[in-house]
């Protein structure tokens, strides 16, 4: 007969038990993440201060890619092409798809139908989005916006490769590939602010429009932090609509429409200058931590 | 200040017919408590005044506007609802002034308003702090605050009290009677509580499945129910009801299918009493004992059905004993058993 005295006190306390519970579910993703996110990316520090070309070791050379990357005048360029994409793209796609998720968040008849067209995008390869859009630009009669152009009697434009148009027209391809997503969350956060809120201000006969400002808005804040942080993200890694826009001259005509992902891109495996590249991603890493966090310090909660 | 009237008021969704027609006037000044169980058209009708819902057949009249199709910023109503409606993102003295939105005050006005709505509800020193720092008592009274300073014709309430515990809700119930008789405003208030509705009430208005059942004082209704329903739903614990049969102003227990009930209420039926000349006598054995300090509940099984009487409150009653309870006479109601209408006392 066993028999265990109900005084006997386990061997390991309580707490010693949990913590052996939840270490042994967070270890492998801890694992996983360690061997191939935190480990490459330390290491692309590293990288960025030698010269490499894959076939040799590693050399140590100091800050020379950091000069040599400041110093070129096609950085800056990339550096502006793609602060244009974050600036100008970001506050576009938030408007245009607050706007439709408001809209949209009202309409009862093919609600469903409405919101999955909108999502349809978003699930959709990049790159085949890519190739459609740039049928779309072609000139007339294949291109469908150039044959619309023609028909109400404007010129043709050469999207693609004009140095003034490009960068838009890919912009266009990217905010739309997003807007789905971004409907879907807005919807999500439109939702989930209380119809009581809404009724109250009907009833002390606030208008539409202050309702809007006063109440939807500030309430939506947490979606919008969201959806600004993640969409500058995206933004500036923009890569698939250019590379598959481009694929004749990628990032052209003249590096107009070039990312810095691009040319982190082009610099390792065109040119295989993996120092160089990994000095370009610490700087877009940079970037990334810089941007994000300005942004949840200025939508901070106060 | 003035009347609320529903004359045939009709409400459906699509084919569904939520409410039957309801006829209710009520007066300038008065406080009338619509009560009813879960579904009974409570809040919809409740609604329909306030215009949120479009009414679908009838008449709602406010002083002598019929209102159907008038918006409801133009009704000139104040809303106090169940979770309280109160915005996060304002401090309580924003809140408030949210009432004054569109009103054409001046700023200065306006705030005066704000001072003294935030005065007469207790909530001066708290006028800066966002509601995520209040009580729930304290929250609904903001939502109270900012009903008051647009000096409504009529406060509408729905549910207000339903999200605070006991003791914060009885204490709120005394506080919009006493605001109900300092500002005189007309008020249509829904819950789901008896014990609100007794309290509050200068008029109950008893509801179920779309109708109106009862629409009187509190006391008239606790003293005379119209039906078995209303009976039931208002006084705690509730009427027992139990087939009956009457000979000589005495009731008794019937046994089968009798046309008669007989409804007595547990603080009218007495274990341990020894007056003479009972109008109903119980005899049963005790099923469980609920001392409640001045008084202890008795529950017993007559016949199978459970009936709960009123013993003293340091009684020898225990479970498992036989009990008998006795009702005096006139303390007995009696109802059809078939329509569940009342037919008076016995």
């Amino acid at each position: 007969m066993t028999h265990t005295s109900p005084h006997t006190a386990p061997r390991l306390s309580m707490r010693t038990r949990r913590a052996i519970w939840v270490w042994a579910f967070l270890a492998l993703p801890v694992l996983f993440y360690s061997v191939i996110r935190f480990y490459p990316t330390i290491d692309a520090f590293r990288l960025s201060f030698t010269d490499w070309n894959l076939m040799s070791e590693p050399s140590y050379i100091g800050l020379q890619n950091y000069r040599d990357m400041f110093a070129s005048a096609e950085f800056w360029k990339v550096f502006r092409n793609t602060f244009a994409y974050l600036i100008i793209g970001t506050p576009i796609s938030l408007i245009l798809s607050f706007v439709i998720a408001y809209f949209l968040d009202r309409v009862r008849f093919g609600h469903t139908f409405l919101r999955a067209l909108y999502f349809l995008p978003f699930i959709t390869t990049a790159s085949a989005m890519g190739w459609v859009w740039r049928w779309f630009y072609q000139p007339a009669p294949t291109g469908v916006i150039n044959s619309v152009l023609g028909a109400v009697g404007m010129g043709q434009l050469d999207f693609l490769r004009s140095t003034t148009w490009a960068l838009p027209s890919i912009m266009v391809t990217a905010i739309w590939a997003g807007l789905g997503f971004q409907i879907i969350i807005f919807m999500a956060g439109l939702r989930s602010i209380p119809q009581t809120y809404y009724e109250a201000a009907k009833i002390d006969g606030v208008g539409d429009f202050a309702v809007l400002r006063k109440i939807t808005l500030p309430l939506l804040k947490p979606t919008t932090v969201f959806l600004v942080v993640f969409s500058s993200i995206g933004f500036l890694r923009i890569f698939d609509q250019v590379y598959n826009m481009t694929t004749n001259d990628p990032g052209g005509p003249l590096g107009t429409t070039k990312p810095l992902v691009l040319m982190i891109y082009q610099t390792a495996f065109n040119s295989y200058q993996m120092g160089a590249a990994a000095a370009q991603t610490v700087v877009l890493f940079t970037i990334l931590l810089v941007i994000s966090l300005l942004q949840l310090w200025i939508l901070r909660t106060r | 200040m003035a009347t609320f009237e529903l004359r045939g008021l009709i409400k459906a969704y699509g084919k569904t017919r939520v409410i039957h027609g309801i006829d209710l006037l009520i007066a300038d000044g008065e406080f009338v408590v619509f009560v009813g169980p879960s579904g009974c058209g409570k809040s919809t009708t409740l609604r329909m005044i306030a215009g949120l819902e479009e009414v679908t057949g009838g008449e709602i009249r406010i002083g002598d506007r019929v209102v159907n199709e008038v918006d409801p910023k133009e009704r000139n109503l104040a809303m106090v609802f169940q979770n309280y409606a109160i915005y996060p993102h304002m401090s309580v003295r924003q809140n408030i002034a949210f009432g004054l939105y569109t009103s054409p005050l001046s700023k200065a006005d306006k705030a005066r308003k704000v001072d003294e709505a935030g005065a007469l509800l207790g909530l001066t020193p708290l006028l800066d702090r966002r509601p995520a720092a209040l009580s729930g008592g304290q929250r609904q009274r903001v939502a109270i605050g900012r009903a008051m300073v647009r000096d409504p014709v009529g406060f509408l309430f729905d549910e207000p009290l339903s999200n605070l515990d006991a003791q914060l809700r009885a204490q709120m119930r005394i506080e919009i009677k006493d605001l109900h008789r300092r500002l005189g405003t007309t008020i249509a208030y829904v819950t789901h509580d008896q014990v609100e509705a007794m309290t509050m009430a200068d008029r109950i208005v008893v509801m179920k499945d779309g109708h109106i059942l009862q629409a009187a004082p509190p006391m008239e209704i606790y003293d005379n129910p119209v039906d078995v329903f209303t009976a039931r739903f208002i006084g705690t614990p509730s009427m027992n009801i139990v087939p009956a049969t009457q000979s000589g102003g005495v009731v008794t227990l019937a046994e089968g299918d009798p046309n008669l009930l007989a409804g007595v209420r547990p603080h009218d039926l007495l274990v341990g009493s020894t007056i003479a000349d009972p109008g109903l006598t119980l005899t049963g054995t005790v099923t469980a004992v609920e001392p409640l300090g001045p008084e202890t509940l008795v529950h017993f099984d007559v016949a199978g059905r459970s009936i709960i009487a009123t013993a003293p409150a340091h009684g020898p009653v225990t479970i498992g004993a036989t009990v008998t309870a006795l009702a005096p006479r006139g303390h007995v109601h009696l109802f059809d058993a078939g329509t569940e209408k009342a037919m008076g006392r016995a």
